[in-house]
């Protein structure tokens, strides 16, 4: 069984450019548009991971996480915020959110497949 | 990353930059308007943040430094840091300008250009300094942009400021995270330099990572998107974006089917065959339908065109100084997409000039008692099967007098028509090529070149353009365009044997005239063909002579026994078309001619008629200036040949034709006239010297016209009636004593000698014989 990755991002562009990273190193993928639309989704369905960008209309990444770890079915799910800054700010307040790590953007398609070998071992 | 695959990701980002700069622009000016919302500010950062990590993953530095140094400015503004300055708002939209101009670089040539952003880039960093004490809640990014040049496609262009060297672009919360849960991966972890993987590694990291994946094309998700996504997929789905040429090409292979369709129609109607008939109209039907389809997946909202309007609106205000508000209504309104290319730069030109000579500067507006801000607005519907839109301010409007003034000045019309022309009719004088009302020549407008441009423009797709202003309130443009250019329908005439199409845009009337009887046919009137439609002088245009079917000499006007004529409509006048028969109208599909007949200003197209032959499409308007048979200035100025009947129509002033006695004849232009009476003579009173009559109430003063005329003989009093002019000038009258009126004729202008400086204006010749022209104002003036 392939392992599933959902990646929250509401800009288009950003999405693909994970979902072909991910589904050509042969995971599955599905997308969100926000952290509302990803709850919804996630509500029915569990996933080995989640990408999700911070930044987002309706509800950010930050609250994403929150709102995910209040779920039993994904209190231990990797959650990978995608930043823009590497201040510690965003990176402290991700921390409290109780995500997993966080990836930089832009980032090269080889440091997104190493954070997703890391934290989903094979 | 596969490079087809990175290309399909570079077109993706194109699109969603483009839409997302759109929305970037409108929420700043709205920032700029004080109407802007409370997530503008987020909306804004959002786009910008989302092209730069977007640009930067799929390598694409120039605009990913670009976003990012506005990013920071941006989010210093978001967390109340700094606040919005103008200053600030320009440069913003110099952002979206410059990656804009990227992204289109990047569209046409592959890559994003080499235009030297660093003066944007400075004045973006520049505005992120804190302004007196107050500092910035996020820290500005410690490295000067300058020193941060993009390294490399992946690596994050600022250092950071925590964790010095152990950033590798991404990292775990939980410190344990690594060592326990990650076997040894293919990369030393955490990577040590932010330097890119080799390409090679990304395979070899997938297998690694999901070596139980099956082939990695048949990874698609797996489970059914859920409800959330599934709604925003089928948004997706039911929109896709489709090649223009595709499009162009299945218009016309439709345009080749509705040939096709007629063509059978036709067949079917002679061959009374009931089934092919009625499959006949079963393709009729069905050829109707695809037709408007195939129509309307080229259309589009005019919105699409307006968009960059508020934009537009905002740099030529502030650039002039003035205070401008954009209000738009019917976006929606859809039009085919060639005539939307058309329209697009005429509406660009039109509201540049709205804001430069129409909208005053906000100090002349609250003078005149208007709100400091001037209102502009652009306005779209369809009525009877065309678009009407309208570009409205609410300025100073056109003054008339000074256009006829201008155009006077210029030779463009005489003294004469300028007297007699209505407002109306002098605002469209601003569309003459090269004039220009505008008082000073600003870097937006009053060049004088433009308006008559965009008429040829919006005339050249079938619309016509209307001005209509009131001083001191405000003008409006409306412009008539037909939905599309493609299919038309059309009237089909004879003449000469040879068939022609008529677009029934131009079409007023068709009206039979019958010169057997005793109506009035066709009149000459100096040479030129005319026929009085109820009441008025309506110039006739001969098709076949006009396109030299038949010989000119072959008909001489009047002598037909029996003539179809049809009004038609050109540059807001009418004239008559002579044609042989009138036969049907029809559906035509519009075939451009060859570029060898493009000069024939008669033709504005082919098409093939339901028996196969071609047939030309007339235009009306270059047949109307051929023929020169358009009445107004307008057309005028446009003729080739002045001497031709338009002039000759224009020109004309009907003269009171005096027997003056001794066989001596005078003419007094009618226009100076006011009335025309007999009195009895024995009503005839004598006051101060002088004859008067008690006339209307009051005292008329009366003068024989040999005391003003020299040379006249006494005026017969052989009856005892007298004819009277009277001419009435600043509230006073006098009537003069003419011996006999014999007619009223017009005048042949041309012909007219000078003055001697007496009463007398000239003479010239009517029928046959010379006549002195007498002119009452100076008569008048004397007299008192």
């Amino acid at each position: 069984m392939p392992k599933t990755i959902m990646t929250v991002d509401d800009a288009l562009t950003m999405r693909k450019v994970i979902s072909f990273t991910l589904k050509g190193a042969g995971f599955d993928v599905i997308e969100a548009q926000d952290g509302v639309a990803a709850l919804g989704v996630l509500k029915g369905r569990a996933v080995d991971a989640i990408i999700s960008d911070v930044n987002m209309p309706n509800m950010d990444g930050l609250e994403l996480t929150r709102q995910l770890r209040q779920l039993p079915a994904f209190a231990r799910t990797p959650i990978i915020l995608l930043t823009t800054e590497s201040d510690p700010e965003i990176k402290n307040r991700g921390r409290a959110a109780g995500a997993t790590g966080w990836i930089v953007k832009p980032f090269q398609p080889e440091q997104l497949l190493a954070v997703m070998s890391r934290v989903l071992p094979a | 990353m596969d490079a087809s695959i990175q290309q399909q990701l570079i077109a993706d980002l194109l699109v969603e930059s483009f839409e997302g700069l759109d929305r970037y622009d409108h929420e700043l000016l709205q920032i700029e308007s004080g109407t802007a919302g409370a997530d503008s500010l987020n909306v804004i950062f959002r786009v910008i943040h989302t092209i730069k990590g977007t640009a930067g993953c799929l390598g694409l530095s120039h605009i990913q430094r670009v976003a990012h140094t506005g990013e920071n400015l941006l989010d210093l503004l978001r967390s109340g840091g700094i606040s919005a300055s103008p200053e600030m708002i320009s440069a913003l939209l110099k952002l979206s300008d410059a990656l804009r101009s990227m992204l289109r670089s990047l569209e046409a040539s592959g890559s994003e250009g080499d235009a030297d952003h660093s003066p944007l880039i400075s004045l973006l960093d520049r505005l992120q300094e804190p302004l007196g004490a107050v500092e910035p809640i996020v820290p500005a990014p410690v490295a000067s942009p300058a020193s941060s040049v993009v390294q490399s496609q992946c690596a994050e262009p600022i250092p950071a400021t925590s964790a010095p060297g152990a950033d590798a672009g991404f990292g775990f919360f939980d410190d344990d995270l690594a060592p326990v849960q990650m076997p040894e991966p293919l990369f030393p972890a955490p990577v040590p330099t932010p330097a890119p993987f080799p390409e090679a590694a990304a395979p070899s990291a997938g297998s690694g990572a999901g070596a139980a994946a099956g082939s990695p094309a048949a990874s698609v998700s797996a489970g059914a998107p859920p409800a959330e996504n599934a709604g925003r997929s089928n948004a997706e789905d039911s929109a896709i974006r489709v090649d223009v040429a595709h499009l162009d090409r299945l218009m016309n292979l439709v345009g080749e089917l509705v040939l096709a369709r007629n063509q059978i129609l036709q067949k079917a109607g002679v061959v009374q065959d009931p089934t092919l008939l009625s499959t006949a109209q079963r393709l009729n039907v069905i050829t109707t339908e695809l037709q408007e389809g195939v129509m309307k997946t080229r259309m589009q909202p005019i919105g699409n065109v307006w968009t960059r309007f508020p934009r537009i609106v905002r740099d030529v205000s502030a650039e002039l100084g003035k205070k401008v508000r954009l209000y738009m209504e019917g976006r929606e309104t859809e039009l085919d997409r060639t005539i939307i290319e058309a329209i697009k730069d005429p509406l660009i030109h039109i509201v540049r000039n709205a804001i430069d000579h129409g909208i005053e500067s906000p100090e002349r507006r609250v003078a005149a008692g208007k709100p400091e801000e001037g209102a502009l607005v652009l306005r779209a519907y369809h009525e009877g099967g065309q678009v009407i839109i309208e570009i409205a301010d609410d300025g100073a409007g056109i003054n008339a007098e000074k256009v006829r003034a201008r155009a006077l000045r210029d030779g463009r019309i005489t003294p004469e028509q300028a007297a007699r022309m209505p407002d109306r009719e002098a605002f469209n004088l601003v569309f003459l090529p090269g004039l220009s009302t505008a008082e000073k020549i600003t870097n937006v407008s009053g060049r004088g070149v433009g308006m008559d441009v965009v008429k040829t423009n919006i005339e050249r797709i079938g619309g016509s353009i209307e001005l209509l202003s009131e001083l001191g309130s405000g003008t409006t443009l409306r412009i008539k365009i037909p939905l599309t250019l493609a299919i038309i329908p059309a009237l089909i005439v004879t003449s000469g044997g040879e068939r022609f199409a008529i677009p029934q845009v131009s079409l007023v009337e068709l009206v039979r005239i019958d010169t057997a009887g005793e109506g009035r046919g066709i009149e000459s009137l100096y040479g030129a063909p005319v026929y009085r439609l109820r009441e008025r002088l309506l110039p006739l245009a001969m098709l076949d002579r006009e396109l030299g079917i038949v010989p000119a000499e072959a008909a001489t006007p009047g002598s037909e026994t029996g003539s179809n004529l049809i009004v038609l409509q050109a540059d807001g006048r009418q004239f008559g078309l002579v044609v042989d028969e009138i036969n049907d109208t029809q559906e035509i599909v519009v075939k451009p001619l060859s570029k060898i007949f493009r000069s024939l200003t008669c033709y504005a197209g082919a098409t093939i008629m339901g028996d196969g032959r071609v047939a030309l499409i007339l235009d009306v308007l270059g047949l109307a200036q051929r023929a020169a048979v358009l009445s107004d200035a307008t057309a005028q100025a446009a003729a080739v040949d002045p001497n031709r009947a338009a002039s000759v129509l224009a020109n004309r002033e009907k003269l009171l034709l005096i027997e003056a006695g001794g066989g001596s004849r005078l003419a007094i232009p009618l226009s100076s006239v006011d009335r025309l009476e007999e009195f009895e003579r024995s009503r005839f009173e004598w006051s101060g010297g002088r004859q008067v009559i008690q006339y209307r109430g009051g005292i008329l003063p009366l003068v024989p016209l040999n005391r003003l005329v020299p040379n006249l003989p006494e005026p017969e009093e052989s009856s005892d009636n007298a004819q009277v002019v009277v001419h009435s000038s600043g509230g006073r009258s006098v009537g003069i004593l003419v011996g006999h009126v014999s007619d009223i004729v017009e005048e042949e202008g041309s012909e007219r000698s000078a003055g001697d400086g007496s009463g007398l204006l000239g003479s010239t010749v009517i029928q046959g014989r010379v006549v002195d022209l007498f002119d009452p104002t100076r008569l008048h003036l004397s007299a008192h």
